[in-house]
C-alpha cells in the first residue's frame, strides 16, 4: 500500500504519511537562530546590494505595479518572537463584503480536475471541492462526536429501517454551469465511473459495500448497501458528483488519457470554477454565477499562485503579495506573527508521528522493553523543541482533539530510572562500555527515517541522545522514501520513526489489524484482541457506540506501545487581516472558501 | 571540413544515445519505478494491472527501451506523464519557451557583464580596480544560485519592493494590453536572468580578463599600437578578435551551467521552465517526463557544444586538420 499523501476528507483509511505531505512541507525551510540570521542578512545586504550596484542600469527603478503597490509604506522585515498567534479565525469586523480578488500561495499544484484520474496533492483536494458539490457535506466537528452532514447537492437524506438503503433527496434547483440540471443520472454515473476498473480511481474500494445506487427520478438517488457498517455514509459520499452530459462523451476506457479534455470541458455545479491554467505558474478560481445559494461566493475571484519555494511563499506573504498561504513551519511562525499586516492561524492536523518498534525482531518483540524505551524519551522536550506551543504530546492514534480520545489515559511518564529497572529486569546489564547487553549482545539498533523531513531528524538527534543515558545504542539513519517504505513493509528495520494520518472514521485497521502485516501494519503488531475490536468498532451502526472498544484498544496500545507516539502537531496558515470568515478545518484549508470575504483595498 | 563535420556530428549522436539510455536504465533501477508505483495504490489488482497494461509497463525492460527510443526518435513521441496525465510532448513544448527565454536573457547579462568586467580588469592590470573585480568576480562565482536568488528576493522584492518576486506574470495580467503584458513579463524577468546570468558572469569575467591579457602581449598588438591606433580599437577590435576563440569554448560550457542553475532558479522563481518541470517530475518519479527534460537538456549541450567545435575549427584551421 502507497503512502497517500493527502489527507483525505475524513473518508479514507488512516495511511501512512509520506516526506511531501502537507505537514511535512511545514518542516522544510531551516531557520538559524534569530540573533545569526540577523547577522548574516547584514552581510548580504551588504553583498546583495554591491551586486545591484553592479547590474544598476539593467535593474533600474520601478514603479510598485499591482503587486508592489502598498509594500513600500509598511514593509517589515523579519521579526522574531514579536506578537501573540491566534488560536482561531478573526472576527471580522462589519458585515461580509461581496467581491474581490484574493491571492494563495500553494506548493504544489493541482493534477487536474477529474479527481477519479488526477493523482491526488493537497492543492488538487482543495480545488475539486470548490467545483464539485457531493452529496452532503461532513461537518468539521469531530471534535465532540462521529462525523455529522449536512445538506449539500442533498437537501436531505433517510435511512431504511434495516440501514441497508439510503435515500436521498437532490435539491431541485441546483444546475451545472451550462444551465443543465444536476439529477440523479448524474449521481448514478459518477457511482459507475468510481467503480469502474477502466476508470481504475484509486480510491474505489471505498465503494466495494454499494451493491447498487438507483435513480429513482431526477432528484431521488437510492444507495443499497450489502452489508451494515459504521462507514457508510463516508463511503457514499466519497468524490464530487460529475456532469455526466458532458464528461460521458468519453467513454471510460479513455478517461486516463483525457485528463486535458476534461480540463477543456469543465462545467461545475460548485461555489467556484476555473477561470484560467497556466501550468507551473497559477489557477484562477471564479464565482460560479450559477450556485444554487446566491448568496455565495463572496469573493470574486480566488487566484491560487505555485510557488514550489516555502522560502519564497513567506517572504511574498510578507510583502503582501499573497493573502493566504495554507501551511508553513512553526520556525516561521514568529515571523508571521510578528508582520502587523498578518494573522498567524494554528488548527490541529490529523496526524501523528512516533517511533515505530519491528515487534517481530527481538528485543523489541517485548512490550516490556517497547514500554521502557518509550519511558526512556522525554518526549515533552521533544515536542517543545520541534513544536513549541504548536505541539502536543502523543499518547495514542486517536488524536486528543477528537472526540473518541481517550481522556482516561495517563500519560506515560520520562522516567529513565524506571526504564533502566524494567531492562534490567529483562535481563539487560550494562558492559564496560557502558552500554546494555544481554546474552553478550549489546542493545544496539537502527532506527531509520526518510530523508528531507528535517523535523524527524531532528527528533532522531535527540532520540539517540536520550536512549544513550539508558545504555541503549541507537544509530539514526535516513533513507530515500522508497527504499524506506520497501524495507519498513519487508519488515527489515529495528525502529523507525514516522507518521500516520488519521481520518475521521477512526478506522484503526491500517496501522495495527494484524492482516495488514507486510502491508501498512509497519510495526508487525499482532493482538487478536485489537483485531476483534476493531472489527467490531468498524460494524457498528454508530460510531458513538464503538466507543468502548475504541478506549480498550487504546489502552491496549498504550501498555503494549507498538509504537512510542511523540507528536500531535498543528498546521500553520497565514493570512492578511484584510481577509475575513476564514476557518480553515482538519478537512481542509479551502473547508469555508465560499465564505470567505477581503476588506476592500485600493491594492486590487 | 565536411570530414570534421561529420565525425563531429556522429560523435554528438553516439554521445545523445548513451545519455538516454543511461538515463532510461537508471531511472528503472532506483526503487520507485512507476509499475512499482501503481502496484502499491490502494485499488484491486486486476485495476493495477490495466494501469500498467495501459503505460505499457508489465513489458520486458529491453522491449519498454526498443519502443520508448523507436517511438522518440521515429515519432517524436516521448510518452505519456503519470503525474500529469498528459503528453509529455505538451508539458515539455509549454516548458521550454520559458526557459529558453531565462537562458538567453541570463546569457545577455553573462557576458554583457563578465566582458565588461573582463576587459576592465585587463586593461587596468594590477591596479585596485583590478583586483576590486578580481573579488567581486569570485565572490559571484562562489554563490550557490539558490541563494543568490533568494537574496535577490530578499532585497529587491521584501525590502525595496522594486521587482515581483515569482512568475511571469502579475496577477490579472491577462487584462492587461500588449505593451503593459510585455513590460510586465520583462519585469518578472529581472531577477531570475540576474540571478542565473551573474553567477555566470563572474567566471565569464575571469575568462575574459586571462584571454585578453595574453593576446594583449602579443605582437600584433604591439604592432597596432604602433600604427597609433586608439587604445579602445586596439582592445575591442584586435585584442578582443583574438581573445574570442577561447570565449567561444566557453559559451558552450555556459549552457551546461545555465541549464542546472535554471533548475534551482526556477523553482525559486516559480518560473514555469523545462528546471520546473525537471523538480515536479523528480519529487513525482515521473520517469517519462524526466526522461524528456534530460534528453533536451543533453541536446542543447551537447548542440552547443557541436557549434562551439565548428565556430572554433572555422576560426583556427588546425583544429580541423588534427
Amino acid at each position: 500500500m502507497r503512502p497517500d499523501p493527502i489527507m483525505r476528507h475524513g473518508l479514507q483509511r488512516s495511511r501512512w504519511d509520506s516526506p511531501s505531505s502537507a505537514l511535512d512541507n511545514q518542516s522544510r525551510p531551516r531557520r538559524l537562530p534569530a540573533r545569526l540570521r540577523l547577522a548574516v542578512l547584514a552581510v548580504l545586504t551588504v553583498l546583495t546590494v554591491f551586486i545591484g550596484a553592479l547590474a544598476g542600469a539593467g535593474c533600474g527603478r520601478h514603479a510598485g505595479g499591482v503587486q508592489q503597490g502598498a509594500a513600500g509604506a509598511a514593509r517589515p522585515g523579519p521579526q522574531a518572537g514579536a506578537g501573540a498567534t491566534a488560536a482561531s479565525s478573526p472576527s471580522a469586523p462589519g458585515q461580509p463584503r461581496r467581491g474581490g480578488t484574493i491571492v494563495t500561495g500553494w506548493t504544489t499544484e493541482p493534477n487536474g480536475v477529474n479527481e477519479l484520474i488526477a493523482p491526488a496533492t493537497s492543492a488538487q483536494q482543495e480545488v475539486i471541492i470548490q467545483l464539485f458539490l457531493r452529496l452532503v457535506r461532513e461537518d468539521a466537528n469531530f471534535d465532540k462526536h462521529p462525523p455529522t452532514f449536512s445538506p449539500a447537492l442533498a437537501r436531505s437524506y433517510e435511512w431504511s429501517p434495516d440501514r441497508k438503503t439510503l435515500t436521498f433527496h437532490l435539491r431541485e434547483n441546483v444546475r451545472w454551469s451550462d444551465g443543465v440540471p444536476v439529477t440523479a443520472d448524474d449521481v448514478r454515473w459518477t457511482w459507475q465511473a468510481q467503480t469502474s476498473p477502466e476508470v481504475a480511481w484509486a480510491y474505489s474500494y471505498m465503494k466495494t459495500q454499494i451493491a447498487d445506487v438507483e435513480a429513482v427520478d431526477p432528484h431521488t438517488v437510492r444507495v443499497h448497501f450489502k452489508r451494515v457498517y459504521a462507514k457508510q455514509m463516508l463511503d457514499i459520499n466519497e468524490g464530487g458528483i460529475l456532469p455526466r452530459h458532458v464528461w460521458a462523451q468519453v467513454p471510460f476506457s479513455r478517461w486516463r488519457q483525457s485528463a486535458d479534455w476534461f480540463k477543456q470541458h469543465l462545467v461545475v455545479d460548485g461555489p467556484f470554477t476555473i477561470a484560467s491554467w497556466k501550468p507551473k505558474q497559477e489557477l484562477v478560481l471564479v464565482r460560479n454565477p450559477g450556485y444554487f445559494d446566491p448568496n455565495r461566493p463572496h469573493l470574486d475571484r480566488v487566484v491560487m499562485r505555485i510557488i514550489p519555494d516555502q522560502a519564497s511563499i513567506l517572504a511574498q506573504l510578507g510583502s503582501g503579495e499573497l493573502d493566504f498561504t495554507p501551511a508553513f513551519s512553526p520556525a516561521d511562525a514568529p515571523q508571521i506573527a510578528g508582520n502587523p499586516r498578518l494573522r498567524l492561524l494554528a488548527y490541529p492536523y490529523r496526524s501523528w508521528v512516533a517511533v515505530g518498534w519491528n515487534n517481530a525482531r527481538q528485543p523489541f518483540s517485548d512490550p516490556a522493553v517497547r514500554r521502557a524505551l518509550s519511558m526512556a524519551l522525554d518526549r515533552p522536550a521533544i515536542v517543545e523543541t520541534i513544536w513549541g506551543k504548536f505541539g502536543r504530546v502523543g499518547e495514542s492514534p486517536i488524536l486528543s482533539v477528537v472526540w473518541a480520545y481517550d481522556r482516561a489515559l495517563r500519560p506515560l511518564p520520562y522516567d529513565p530510572a524506571a526504564a533502566r529497572g524494567i531492562l534490567a529486569a529483562k535481563g539487560f546489564a550494562a558492559g564496560p562500555d557502558g552500554v546494555l547487553r544481554r546474552g553478550g549482545k549489546p542493545f544496539a539498533f537502527e532506527i531509520s527515517t526518510n530523508l528531507g523531513n528535517q523535523q524527524r531528524v531532528d527528533a532522531l538527534v535527540m532520540i539517540q541522545e536520550q536512549l544513550r543515558r539508558i545504555g541503549v545504542r541507537a544509530e539514526p539513519r535516513q533513507m530515500e522514501f522508497n527504499s524506506l517504505n520497501q524495507r519498513l513493509e519487508a519488515g527489515d528495520f529495528d525502529a523507525t520513526l514516522t507518521g500516520f494520518s488519521m481520518d475521521t472514521s477512526l478506522d484503526l485497521t491500517t496501522p495495527f489489524h494484524s492482516r495488514e502485516i507486510g502491508s501498512t501494519n509497519l510495526t508487525r503488531y499482532s493482538n487478536p484482541e485489537v483485531d476483534r475490536l476493531i472489527d467490531h468498532a468498524m460494524s457498528q451502526v454508530d460510531l458513538a457506540q464503538a466507543t468502548p472498544d475504541l478506549d480498550r484498544i487504546q489502552e491496549i496500545l498504550h501498555r503494549d506501545q507498538p509504537y512510542t507516539f511523540l507528536w500531535e502537531s498543528d498546521r500553520l496558515s497565514g493570512l492578511n487581516r484584510r481577509l475575513h470568515g476564514v476557518e480553515p478545518s482538519m478537512l481542509y484549508s479551502f473547508y469555508d472558501l465560499k465564505d470567505w470575504w477581503i476588506e476592500p483595498s485600493p491594492k486590487r | 571540413m565536411p570530414g570534421y563535420l561529420l565525425r563531429r556530428l556522429a560523435a554528438a549522436a553516439l554521445l545523445l544515445w548513451l545519455v538516454l539510455t543511461a538515463t532510461f536504465v537508471l531511472l528503472r533501477l532506483v526503487p520507485g519505478d512507476p509499475a512499482a508505483m501503481v502496484s502499491e495504490l490502494p485499488i484491486p489488482r486486476q485495476q493495477k494491472i490495466i494501469i500498467i497494461h495501459t503505460y505499457g509497463w508489465d513489458r520486458p525492460l529491453p522491449e519498454q527501451y526498443v519502443r520508448w527510443l523507436g517511438a522518440v526518435v521515429l515519432h517524436g513521441d516521448w510518452g505519456f506523464s503519470f503525474a500529469q496525465l498528459r503528453p509529455v510532448s505538451t508539458v515539455v513544448a509549454e516548458a521550454l519557451p520559458a526557459t529558453l527565454l531565462l537562458a538567453a536573457a541570463a546569457l545577455l547579462i553573462e557576458y554583457g557583464v563578465g566582458t565588461a568586467l573582463g576587459v576592465a580588469a585587463a586593461r587596468h592590470g594590477g591596479s585596485a580596480l583590478d583586483k576590486s573585480i578580481r573579488v567581486v568576480t569570485l565572490l559571484l562565482y562562489s554563490q550557490p544560485v539558490f541563494w543568490l536568488g533568494l537574496m535577490a528576493v530578499l532585497v529587491f522584492s521584501y525590502w525595496l519592493g522594486w521587482l515581483p518576486a515569482s512568475h511571469m506574470q502579475s496577477v490579472g495580467a491577462d487584462e492587461m494590453g500588449r505593451g503593459a503584458q510585455l513590460a510586465d513579463l520583462g519585469k518578472h524577468l529581472v531577477l531570475p536572468a540576474m540571478t542565473l546570468g551573474l553567477a555566470q558572469a563572474g567566471g565569464a569575467a575571469r575568462f575574459v580578463r586571462a584571454s585578453l591579457l595574453d593576446v594583449m602581449g602579443r605582437d600584433y598588438i604591439r604592432t597596432a599600437r604602433a600604427k597609433g591606433l586608439p587604445e579602445r580599437r586596439v582592445i575591442w577590435v584586435h585584442g578582443m578578435r583574438g581573445a574570442l576563440v577561447p570565449v567561444i569554448q566557453l559559451l558552450a560550457l555556459s549552457v551546461t551551467g545555465l541549464l542546472s542553475g535554471a533548475l534551482i532558479t526556477e523553482v525559486v522563481f516559480a518560473w514555469p521552465g523545462l528546471g520546473r518541470v525537471t523538480y515536479d517530475a523528480i519529487l513525482a518519479r515521473d520517469s517519462p517526463v524526466l526522461l524528456a527534460t534530460t534528453a533536451i537538456s543533453a541536446v542543447l549541450v551537447v548542440g552547443c557544444n557541436l557549434v562551439a567545435d565548428l565556430l572554433h575549427a572555422a576560426a583556427d584551421p588546425r583544429v580541423r586538420d588534427a
